[in-house]
């Protein structure tokens, strides 16, 4: 009896651990498309792979942070689209050296954040507006500014960057991608601001109640969002060696799919880097493998869809589960 | 009330926008744009929201041109096919959501990219543009010189439609659906087929403005609502939160989403007749936007501070 209480609780830790599926599934995708097609794990694919990997995780955290207070983010993208083109603006018509086109950049993208969340604060009208709104408002300053004409002056050590290799088949975009990610998991898991995001997306009421500052909260959320976007932005700009105006028009979707793919509620209040990674792993192999048994690039909008989906029922699935568990487990 | 007036005061301050052509143009978007806010606003009501209303609306013009074109089918059979198709697609959206008691924003983004990623993978990406004359011809067919036969359909389908929130069962119920779940559920309305109507209505409506742009275009173009169908989400927001629905649901606004869409276009042709770069108009309609919910907020205070709500 003993035993079966004791497997009930590994069980029950094993479901509740939101990166375990993802994982075995990104692995076995590996290991399956490897066999299918040896050519998937030659170097040059897997540097392809790992710099797509790596802007679309920073992508996805920039999501994450405001996933977990429970709201959503739709200027992402249009803030990664700015900030990109604002950082090779800066360079090609100011002739600002790159550290500090790099500084300004970033600023922008935390002030566009900051201003999003203190209306959203402010005000308490839902943030799916207020970022609809500045979704607009960021696009339309980008196509002002460039009037749909990409910026092309990216100085080399930039292009380095973007195209360069650490070692062996890891790009230079690994690290801000590694750098982010242990920052935020460190955040969500041991710094005062983290705790507060994720009881502020679980019951809202109860964390001001508890003394915590809903208002900071948010604009510290959306901040942060910001700068992530930002940095998003500046290392495609690095990836593609442009400063492309259309940059950020397609994050919306996938920066969704891989937090929800990790197992994030979207209710807020509990998100999972590691799951995030593994779910952008999983897009990042799909998206390849369909390219490489040269299926139709369009299937790809239809699997990432149906991908949403399918992770949606799964964490379903797993509360039911874990309840009924924990209701047993209680029972005996 | 304020955008009528707004309205008026821009109409007579600038030159050559009361010319017929003008006129006209204005008219037919707003007829267009309304009949999308329209779309939105039949699932605001339930405090939700779709996404997908751009992807619908091109899958049903898709469907619309490749019964016509393809299959030969007369214009005004293929018309209700179309709108009965993009219920069904509203169907698959409500069904989701209500079953998977996931919020309608997440379900719908991924059935956009579904919807979306089937079509053009159905239809290659070709547009259909040897649809017969008579589609372009009421696309271009004008009442007095100046109104569309489009605005029309718009004014009567919120004629319809607000009557049907006003007097028929299945309206309140959406109402009351929205304004307060439990309570529905408590006073023995089915809120799960009530959500679902309410997605099929959605889908219906995006199908015929779907129908109206392909009208105007003269052809069904699997581009004509943007990537993903993302180009009709500002138009689909902007006039009902313009016209004074609420996003929490349970209240809504038919004739305010109409002035609130015609507000977003009298703007829109304004500012590019004051020669501001066309690019520039994207930010300012996202600025008025933002400027409508705020408005909207600070008329909501003033009011409970009054004590009238």
């Amino acid at each position: 009896m003993a035993v079966h209480a004791n497997t009930d609780g590994r069980l029950t830790r094993a479901f509740d651990n939101d990166w375990i599926g993802p994982g075995i599934v990104s692995l076995a995708a590996v290991i399956g498309i490897s066999l299918l097609q040896p050519a998937f794990l030659s170097s040059f694919n897997i540097f392809v792979l790992v710099s797509a990997i790596s802007v679309n995780m920073v992508i996805a955290l920039g999501q994450l942070v405001i996933i977990g207070i429970g709201q959503m983010n739709l200027a992402l993208g249009s803030i990664g689209g700015l900030v990109a083109i604002s950082f090779v603006g800066l360079m090609e018509r100011f002739g600002v050296p790159v550290p500090l086109a790099l500084g300004l950049a970033l600023g922008i993208g935390v002030l566009a954040g900051m201003a999003g969340g203190y209306i959203i604060a402010r005000t308490a009208i839902s943030a799916f507006i207020i970022t609809l709104a500045g979704l607009q408002i960021f696009k339309g300053i980008n196509l002002g500014i460039t009037e749909a004409q990409p910026f092309y002056g990216v100085p080399e050590s930039v292009k380095a960057f973007g195209t360069g290799s650490v070692l062996g088949p890891l790009p230079w975009l690994v690290l801000p991608m590694l750098i982010c990610s242990i920052g935020m998991w460190y955040l969500f898991n041991r710094m005062r601001i983290g705790r507060h995001i994720l009881a502020m997306g679980s019951n809202p009421h109860a964390a001001e109640m508890s003394g915590i500052d809903p208002k900071v909260t948010i604009i510290w959320a959306h901040a942060l969002s910001g700068l992530l976007a930002a940095v998003a932005g500046v290392m495609l700009v690095a990836k593609l060696q442009i400063g492309h105006p259309a940059i950020g028009d397609d994050w919306l979707i996938s920066s969704f799919a891989a937090p929800v793919i990790g197992g994030a509620v979207l209710s807020g209040g509990r998100v999972s880097v590691a799951g995030t990674f593994f779910g952008v792993v999983i897009i990042a192999i799909i998206t390849q493998g369909l390219v490489m048994f040269n299926i139709d690039p369009f299937v790809v909008q239809i699997v990432l869809g149906a991908l949403i989906l399918w992770a949606v029922a799964i964490n379903r699935l797993r509360e039911v589960r874990i309840a009924k568990l924990q209701a047993r487990g209680a029972g005996a | 009330m304020l955008i009528a007036v707004t309205l008026l005061v821009f109409s007579l301050t600038l030159d050559g926008f009361t010319s017929p052509f003008s006129l006209f143009t204005i008219g037919r978007q707003v007829g267009i744009d309304t009949m999308i806010g329209l779309a939105m606003m039949a699932v605001i009501v339930t405090g939700g929201l779709d996404l997908s209303i751009g992807a619908i609306g091109v899958c049903c013009a898709m469907a619309f041109g490749w019964l016509v074109q393809i299959l030969g089918l007369p214009i005004l059979l293929a018309i209700p096919f179309a709108v009965v198709f993009g219920a069904s697609l509203g169907f698959i959206n409500g069904f989701t959501v209500v079953k998977s008691g996931v919020h309608s924003f997440i379900i719908t983004l991924a059935t956009m990219s579904i919807f979306f990623g089937v079509m053009i993978f159905l239809t290659k990406a070709n547009a259909y543009n040897g649809l017969p004359p008579e589609v372009q011809a009421f696309g271009k067919m004008k009442f007095f010189k100046t109104i569309s036969p489009l605005l029309l359909i718009s004014i009567v389908m919120c004629l319809f439609l607000a009557v049907f929130y006003k007097m028929t069962t299945l309206g309140r119920q959406m109402l009351a659906a929205g304004a307060n779940p439990r309570a529905a559920e408590l006073s023995g309305i089915r809120t799960g087929r009530v959500i679902m109507a309410c997605h099929m209505l959605t889908g219906a409506l995006a199908a015929i403005a779907g129908l109206m742009v392909t009208a105007r275009t003269g052809a069904s173009v699997p581009s004509m609502a943007g990537h993903l169908g993302q180009d009709w989400l500002l138009p689909a927001f902007l006039a009902p939160v313009l016209g004074g629905t609420l996003l929490s649901g349970g209240r809504v606004s038919v004739i305010g989403t109409l002035l609130g869409a015609g507000f977003v276009n009298v703007m829109t042709s304004g500012l590019l007749l004051m020669r501001v770069g066309e690019f520039w108009i994207l930010a300012s309609l996202g600025a008025m936007l933002l400027v409508a919910v705020l408005v909207d907020r600070a008329r909501q205070q003033f009011l409970k501070t009054k004590g009238m709500i």
